[in-house]
């Protein structure tokens, strides 16, 4: 069993339940577990009762369990402020402006979002010293593509890395008999900055590849299945393959006496939703790891435990 | 002054010549090559970093933001290359004396 264990899938299927619930199994066998909500809309607050922030709060009642919610936006503000900073160190102030104009503009990238939340991923999986740290993940497109970022952005710096080694070294060559050369490979920020965030990429992708799990959630109807498909052969695709899945939001079976329109409804859903399950077990390589059924209640407290009962999903710890 | 003094001085100053010309006609020009060259690929690399400059939207333009602290200088040279080079024609012909 993995240290990195990831949920994910379609938008409002339930995947801060299901990861909450194994969270909570965790922490009840005894592993020192920390839950990382990724998506910006966060709602663990609401499974626990409990506001959290940027960094990891020990939850009420439990020993051994921690929660965080990633704040881009904080991240990004962060970002633009180390720079600011540097900036104001480094440059004459004659074209600060010119750049502090750039600066702003980066920041306001679409990509910026999606770069401060990947980047402070690696923080978690750098510095966390947890057993198990469970991703509550954004829906499915997001993640997908922020799965995929260590690759492309791996070959993007290295593309750049090799451009601006290229043109020290010609600046070094230009500079022979004992000329001051206008730049140097030794101590160049450049290359050392860039270095630095390839060595990240790298750390990333390598501990994806090796050290994470990924479970999909799914409900058992048609559109929601369609999309699991499409997230599983994508995250395949990307060398990531899905451990498991999890149904969520099965209707309950109405006792066999009972007869009337209620009962005809959920007799009827509960056959439609056995195909679709059926579907789901049969043409899917990961397996069904659990089927979930709808509560009357929000799943929060003792809901939670008896959703965690039906994950069956291994919690041993990591060999 | 005898006459071999003479020879000398002379052949010092054909030396000077000499050298004056090399470094005018062959070295000069070849260190400029190669650092106008080095110039051509520094602007690949900071175009690379900064396609937004020309509006082209750059997925990483989060991460180049960092390096800007370090290239100012750079930077601005970089803008004035890239306003008055009327074509690739003209900046590869600079290099050469006619």
């Amino acid at each position: 069993m993995d240290r990195f264990v990831f949920f994910g899938g379609k938008g409002g299927v339930g995947k801060t339940t299901v990861s909450s619930a194994y969270a909570h199994k965790c922490a009840g066998a005894g592993l020192d577990t920390l839950l990382v909500s990724t998506d910006p809309a966060h709602s663990t607050a609401d499974v626990f009762d409990q506001s959290f922030d940027d960094d990891p709060t020990p939850v009420d009642g439990y020993d051994s369990l921690e929660v965080m919610e990633i704040d881009p936006e904080e991240a990004v503000d962060e970002h633009l402020m180390g720079i600011k900073r540097q900036l104001g160190d480094q440059v004459s102030p004659a074209i600060v402006n010119e750049i502090d104009r750039q600066i702003e503009l980066a920041h306001q990238t679409p990509g910026a979002h999606e770069a401060a939340l990947f980047d402070r991923f690696i923080d978690v999986m750098r510095e966390s010293d947890h057993d198990r740290v469970v991703f509550d993940t954004s829906p499915t497109g997001g993640t997908l593509r922020l799965l995929s970022l260590p690759e492309y952005l791996g070959g993007w710096i290295d593309r750049l890395l090799s451009k601006r080694e290229a043109s020290v070294d010609l600046y070094e060559k230009s500079a022979i008999g004992g000329r001051e050369p206008r730049r140097t490979a030794v101590g160049d920020p450049i290359i050392a900055r860039l270095r630095e965030r390839k060595e990240n990429f790298e750390f990333a992708g390598r501990t994806l590849r090796e050290e994470a799990t990924f479970y999909l959630v799914a409900n058992p109807d048609e559109l929601s299945i369609r999309e699991t498909r499409r997230s599983v052969a994508s995250l395949a695709e990307r060398d990531l393959p899905v451990a498991g899945l999890v149904v969520n939001r099965l209707t309950p079976e109405p006792e066999s006496h009972e007869e009337g329109r209620g009962a005809r409804f959920l007799r009827d859903r509960v056959a439609t939703e056995r195909e679709r399950v059926r579907e789901l077990e049969e043409t899917f390589d990961p397996p069904v790891v659990a089927t979930i059924e709808t509560r009357v209640a929000e799943v929060k407290g003792d809901l939670l435990d008896e959703v965690a009962r039906e994950l069956d999903i291994a919690v041993d710890l990591p060999a | 002054m005898d006459l071999s003094d003479r020879i000398a001085a002379f052949r010092e100053t054909v030396e000077e010549w000499l050298r004056g010309i090399y470094h005018g006609m062959i070295s000069h020009p070849a260190y400029e090559l190669i650092e106008k060259e080095a110039e051509d690929q520094e602007d690949a690399f900071l175009l690379a970093c900064f396609p937004d400059a020309f509006g082209i939207p750059s997925p990483v333009s989060y991460y180049t933001a960092e390096l800007l602290p370090y290239l100012g200088a750079e930077f601005e040279q970089w803008e004035r290359r890239m306003w008055d080079r009327g074509s690739v024609l003209e900046r590869k012909g600079s290099q050469y004396h006619f």
